[in-house]
């Protein structure tokens, strides 16, 4: 099979079979990204474009006395300095409507520089915008910013004490969010709920209790932020900004910024370095720089550093689970209960305020697991740290890390493989609804799962483990798995972060028989031009390279949410094809007049190999004439049909759709040093049909790798007084190649029967379940010391202490 | 971030010629080696390098001999060429060890030796490596007047050593060996090739039957500085290859002695541990090396 | 404190006074206009997206100053194909999908170019080594090892 290497700019041969959808059909992105060409956020300029650094707070807590800029305001090249205190005074502040959710909790007021307070250590006070970007920063330097320090809290279940220091002082106290999961709506319900599980744990067979924490990590993209604006008096603002929801930063923009909607354009630029997350909140800074750009009358650029990146935002994680599961001697799991505390940092933070992450993260607690009772409970504080930005697995990996650890316990003491208490307990029959109220369409849970257990070869490890204890060596298997949303309806997005959920896209022909097609979502190395341009190949029957996806500018695509929960796969995807079949219906409907076929309806014709073809009589046109008849020579249409061959596709599923991976990895412990090995990781998928399947193991393997590094490496440290001292690359590790396995993706899945083409969207969960299965195969290695990893990171140096320790206990 | 405003920007040809210029700035001068510890302080601020003089372009500061009087190595000399230096090999072979695990490629391609013993970072893999090489370090002042320091006496805190401002590294020169010897350096860090929480070079000296007759033990990733341990090596000389036991108990020793502090990377006890792993590790290659084992 | 420079990418000569602080990241990019080269770290210099090769050395041009560079030869990934026909590395990081977002491509590519001469038939460990200086976010690196090991296959037979 050969996939066409023909420039887009002419129209390709007919390929040899139009089956776009389900080959590894190489990326189109790939050309201009290899050679250097690719244009994100930092390579676009502006004539006369100055520069902005910000000056930000060494402090976690602190009251600003005094901001002295006049240094600065005389260095060379500085056009202007600003502060919070004068900034108030010219653009409104947060919270605005769009970007707060529909639940309640305690939003914070806060303006994108600090007023009298700064509440984490990097948080921005100042600003300076010079001709320069040196001398800008030689500016933001001299700053003299004057601080009365405050008592700083950090340890969220300190911050939730009264008495505790308040994060903010409009609020009596720093519990920013609470909410119960299960139950039902009213206070009765829930009590009522919450004894039912009390007693169904005082009557299983087993119960397991257990506290599990994952630290604060998260996924940094490669590119950091950065956001250029431009303003024009009669135009209006133009705002390049490293971003996955340009149309929603549209509308907040304008709003923060009293700007009428139709003068604000965003453009997400088409590249960006990855963003897994964290680009898709409403951050302060891109304001000021607009703002700036709009009061100077000249194009302002910030690029984000990395220290501000790391210590600012791509911070998630950070959870506490206690939880307790109920089981049967059999393994069947009655119940479980969690109380799950999350650190929302200091909540300053557009559209997530800190706390929606691990609001999502209780939500799907239960996991692919049929779990009826269930009492969850969550409670958020406000401390001295930057806010929670999302990261990949929203909230969902450290809920992921302690029920699908906490399975591996029970199994133990029901001296039963944690393999078949997990089988056991997998949810067979779809749709589901979980105890927190998530939906679960389709999907093959257990075939799934056999493909996994069967690909790495469950049971001939169990024999190798034994013989390889024999020798002194400790190897273990762990699993875990992850029902994700594949991308997010409007039935949850609306409350969850007041916008809409569906997937939009247009799909505008060319006279000459090519396809353009626009997205309001902004990728960032997910592959939409190619996967995107495959489906509308698929519908139309002619080649991808005759299609062009374009994305993320608010001025010519449709309102869209955003790159957000792997909907491309899913809602994107679907309102591309369903946006081709309305067009191939106009096309089919004018060919049939114009054939004076009276009696064909637009099931007749087909779309293959760049003709249209009336199946019942054979009648080929091809598809460049009937677009060209369509547009240039709108003569003699069909009664009631107008010309032009352009349309719009919202789609909406019904319910959220679902997909479904399973993990399992193979791991050699050294007990001598507590230095470990994966020697194998395996998953298996379930993501519906398959668009690109090339693309996807790329998602699978990157996303797993991701969570591998947060698992083992990766870890943000505050000190004592909430410092952060880990904001650079030295001392906040990523896994490097020579760090990580190689990772083995196996398919198992069925078509979801709830989108045109039978795909799903996969790639935003898929960190989820490392974290427990790479815990789960260190505990199984270790299983001759008892030893249970219920703490994040995962380091040798800590398992070797754990090893000490359970040594020492069988001496005594 | 940027640098600061830099006046100055010299790339001299010769030693006299960096060292007059030196001179002319009173020491005040920011020299580059291979600049991958110097431009990171420089770009964070910590240094304002009003005037650099980057040794770069000076010849007869690079390159490595190796003759009967034993070995001698011009700071400039990357770790790229000390990785791949074969003459090295056997009683020097740690040096191609510790080379071979700084940082990544194109770190190695421009990071020297001389770089790294000038600036010694706590966690910096040359240090111990010399040390355990028994060193000796060229310095020369403007003028031209030399002294030679042993690398005992070089290092003196964290990023400290006896080299006066002034002064330039002008060459490293080790000792031969006496019998047959052989050199290991191995580290471990969080990820591969990562800055050691603990790294370790040994050197080992063997008559002909294989028993160890002089034995160098230096621990780099210890707080203040680089060390030997006396106790470690005490208990090495008499030791064979075989002697499984007394290797253990020399690591121990050192351990015990060295004391090394905890911080947020690892607690105390497993400094311990690694200073015993991996010296154990690095005492076996270094035997290998000197029996001819393998090059 | 500007220095006059004469600095040599991908063959094509650019004389420019600059500033002695500038670094030679800035050079390429904002001078010289060739936006391939990235930036990613504040001063650690760990990432690799600004790998470029100097005299045929990669090396990270953050960690340089322009004046350093001065009468020297750079590449960087703009002028990795040559005479409009993509380098052997550039098509198989294609055909392998060795990259999603790219943004750590150029980087990874001008180190590799560099490795290869080193090491014509690397076993997948050493690959894994060479990449230590070039963190790559998306893939999870199996596809760049495919993609090296096809580039290294093909030009050990041309
Ligand atoms: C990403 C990264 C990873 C790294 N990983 C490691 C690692 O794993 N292990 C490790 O050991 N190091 C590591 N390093 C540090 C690296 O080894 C440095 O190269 C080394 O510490 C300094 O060598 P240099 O030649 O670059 O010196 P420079 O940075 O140029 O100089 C350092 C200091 O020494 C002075 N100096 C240099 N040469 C002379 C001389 N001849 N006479 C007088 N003064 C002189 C300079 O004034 C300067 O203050 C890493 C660095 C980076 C950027
Ligand atoms: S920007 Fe140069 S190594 Fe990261
Ligand atoms: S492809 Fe995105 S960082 Fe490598």
């Amino acid at each position: 099979m050969t996939t066409s290497e023909s420039s887009a700019t002419t129209v390709s041969s007919a390929p040899e079979s139009s089956d776009w959808v389900g080959r590894s059909f190489k990326r189109k992105e790939d050309h201009r990204l290899t050679t250097g060409k690719g244009q994100y956020l930092a390579d676009i300029a502006a004539p006369g474009m100055a520069h902005l650094v910000f000056h930000r707070s060494t402090h976690a807590h602190a009251l600003i006395k005094k901001v002295d800029t006049s240094k600065a305001a005389k260095m060379p090249g500085v056009l202007a300095v600003i502060t919070g205190a004068e900034l108030k005074d010219q653009i409104l502040g947060f919270p605005q409507p769009v970007v707060v959710p529909a639940l309640e909790a305690k939003y914070p007021t806060f303006w994108p520089l600090a007023l009298d307070k700064v509440k984490f250590h990097g948080e921005p006070i100042a600003a300076v915008v010079a001709v320069d970007k040196y001398q800008a920063e030689d500016a933001a330097l001299v700053i003299e910013v004057e601080y009365e320090p405050l008592p700083v809290v950090l340890d969220p279940e300190k911050a939730l004490e009264a008495g505790a220091p308040r994060v903010h002082e409009i609020f009596d106290d720093n519990e920013m969010f609470a909410l119960t999961f299960t139950g039902g709506q009213t206070q009765e319900e829930q009590d009522a709920n919450d004894k039912d599980v009390e007693a169904l744990i005082q009557e299983a067979d087993v119960v397991v209790k257990q506290r599990f924490r994952v630290h604060r990590t998260g996924v940094t993209p490669m590119e950091t932020r950065g956001a250029l604006a431009q303003w024009d008096e009669s135009d209006g603002l133009l705002a390049h900004v490293t971003t996955q929801r340009p149309h929603i930063d549209r509308l907040a923009l304008a709003d923060m910024l009293s700007i009428p909607p139709q003068m604000v354009q965003v453009i997400a630029p088409r590249d960006q370095g990855g963003e897994f997350g964290v680009k898709a909140p409403f951050y302060r800074e891109p304001i000021l720089v607009c703002h700036m750009a709009r009061k100077l009358g000249r194009p302002v650029r910030w690029v984000e550093t990395r220290e501000e990146h790391l210590m600012c935002v791509s911070q998630e994680r950070d959870q506490i689970h206690d939880i307790e599961v109920a089981a049967k001697s059999d393994g069947t799991i009655t119940a479980v209960r969690d109380r799950a505390i999350g650190d929302a940092g200091d909540g300053c933070e557009g559209v997530y305020w800190g706390f929606l992450m691990p609001f999502l993260g209780a939500a799907l607690l239960p996991n692919a697991y049929d779990l009826p009772k269930c009492d969850i409970k969550l409670r958020v504080a406000f401390t001295n740290k930057s806010a929670l930005s999302p990261a990949r697995s929203f909230g969902a990996f450290p809920a992921r890390f302690a029920l699908d650890r906490a399975i591996d316990l029970v199994a133990r003491k029901l001296g039963m493989d944690p393999a078949d208490v997990r089988r056991k307990n997998l949810i067979t029959e779809l749709p589901y609804t979980s105890a927190t109220g998530v939906h679960y369409d389709s999907g093959d849970f257990l075939k799934t799962w056999d493909n996994l257990t069967k690909t790495i070869g469950l049971t001939a490890f169990r024999k190798e483990q034994a013989k390889a204890l024999k020798e002194g060596r400790y190897i273990g298997i762990g699993f875990a798995v992850g029902a994700e949303l594949s991308g997010v309806a409007s039935e949850v997005l609306v409350p969850m972060e007041n916008q809409p959920g569906y997937g939009a896209a247009t799909v505008r022909v060319d006279p000459r028989g090519t396809v353009l097609v626009f997205e309001g979502d902004a990728p960032g190395g997910q592959g939409h031009e190619t996967s995107l341009a495959q489906i509308a190949a698929q519908e139309f029957g002619i080649h991808p390279n005759d299609i062009v996806v374009k994305t993320g500018d608010t001025s010519i695509t449709p309102f869209g949410s955003g790159t957000i929960g792997a909907r491309a796969g899913s809602y994107t995807a679907s309102a591309v094809s369903i946006a081709c079949r309305r067009l191939k219906d106009k096309i089919a409907v004018i060919m049939a007049h114009d054939l004076k076929l009276e009696d064909a309806t637009p099931e007749d014709f087909e779309f293959k190999n760049g003709e249209v073809i009336y199946k019942g009589g054979n009648i080929r046109k091809t598809f460049v004439e009937m677009t060209n008849r369509i547009i240039m020579m709108p003569l003699d249409l069909p009664e009631g049909v107008d010309a032009g061959l352009d349309e719009t596709a919202f789609f909406e599923a019904d319910k959220p759709m679902i997909c479904f991976s399973c993990h399992g990895t193979i791991i050699e412990v050294d007990a001598d040093t507590g230095q470990f090995e994966i020697k194998k990781y395996v998953t298996s998928e379930d993501a519906g049909t398959v668009i690109n399947p090339l693309i996807v193991e790329g998602q699978v393997q990157g996303a797993v790798v991701q969570g591998i590094s947060n698992t083992i490496f990766e870890e943000f440290v505050y000190d004592e007084n909430g410092q952060q001292l880990t904001a650079d690359f030295e001392n906040y590790q990523i896994a490097s190649a020579a760090d990580v396995p190689r990772v083995m993706v196996t398919h198992a899945g069925v078509p979801c029967p709830h989108t045109p083409l039978g795909t799903r969207g996969l790639g935003e969960g898929l960190p989820g379940p490392v974290p427990a299965a790479l815990g789960n195969a260190v505990s199984d290695a270790l299983q001759p010391f008892g030893i249970e990893i219920t703490d994040l990171p995962l380091r040798a140096n800590k398992i070797w202490a754990m090893i000490q320790e359970a040594k020492k206990k069988t001496a005594a | 971030m940027y640098p600061a405003i830099i006046e100055e920007y010299l790339a001299p040809a010769t030693v006299a010629d960096a060292l007059a210029a030196i001179a002319k700035h009173d020491g005040e001068a920011t020299v580059f080696a291979g600049g991958m510890s110097v431009m990171q302080a420089i770009k964070a601020r910590l240094i304002e390098a009003r005037c650099v003089i980057d040794l770069g372009n000076i010849a007869e500061l690079r390159g490595v001999s190796v003759g009967p009087d034993g070995a001698a190595i011009g700071p400039m000399t990357r770790y790229a060429d000390l990785v791949r230096d074969k003459k090295l090999h056997g009683a020097y072979q740690a040096l191609n060890d510790a080379a071979s695990t700084v940082g990544d490629r194109q770190v190695r391609n421009r990071g020297t030796i001389g770089g790294s013993l000038c600036w010694n970072y706590i966690a910096a893999c040359m240090p111990p490596t010399v040390l355990a090489l028994d060193a000796r370090i060229e310095l020369t002042a403007p003028g031209g007047g030399k002294r030679t320091v042993p690398i005992g006496e070089f290092f003196l805190g964290a990023l400290e050593t006896v080299r006066r401002d002034e002064e330039l590294m002008t060459k490293i020169t080790l000792p031969a060996a006496k019998g047959k010897a052989g050199s290991s350096y191995k580290k471990w860090s969080t990820q591969v090739d990562g800055l050691p929480i603990i790294g370790v070079a040994v050197y080992i000296e063997t008559d002909g039957s294989g028993v160890c007759t002089v034995a160098r033990f230096a621990v780099g990733g210890i707080l203040p500085i680089v060390k030997r341990s006396a106790a470690a090596e005490g208990q090495l000389v008499g030791t064979k290859a075989s002697d499984a036991d007394g290797i253990a108990r020399a690591t121990a020793a050192a351990a015990e002695e060295l004391d090394p502090q905890g911080d947020r990377w690892v607690q105390a006890a497993y400094r311990k541990l690694l200073i015993q792993s991996l010296g154990g590790e690095v005492v076996a290659k270094a035997f290998e090396r000197a029996t001819g084992g393998a090059a | 404190m500007n220095k006059d420079v004469k600095i040599s990418i991908n063959g094509v000569a650019y004389e420019k006074s600059v500033p002695l602080r500038m670094l030679l990241v800035d050079f390429i990019r904002d001078e010289a206009g060739l936006t391939g080269t990235h930036i990613g770290c504040t001063y650690e210099g760990r990432c690799g997206t600004c790998t470029v090769q100097m005299d045929g050395e990669a090396v990270k041009s953050c960690m340089l100053l322009a004046v350093q560079a001065d009468g020297r030869e750079i590449a960087t990934v703009e002028g990795l194909a040559s005479n409009g026909r993509l380098h052997p590395l550039q098509e198989a990081f294609n055909e392998h999908h060795a990259l999603q977002c790219g943004f750590c491509t150029p980087g990874i590519l001008m180190n590799t170019e560099e490795f290869l001469k080193e090491n014509p038939d690397p076993s997948e460990a050493e690959i894994r080594r060479s990449l230590v200086g070039n963190i790559c976010r998306c893939t999870g690196y199996d596809h760049i090892i495919d993609a090296i090991q096809t580039a290294a296959k093909r030009l050990r037979q041309a």
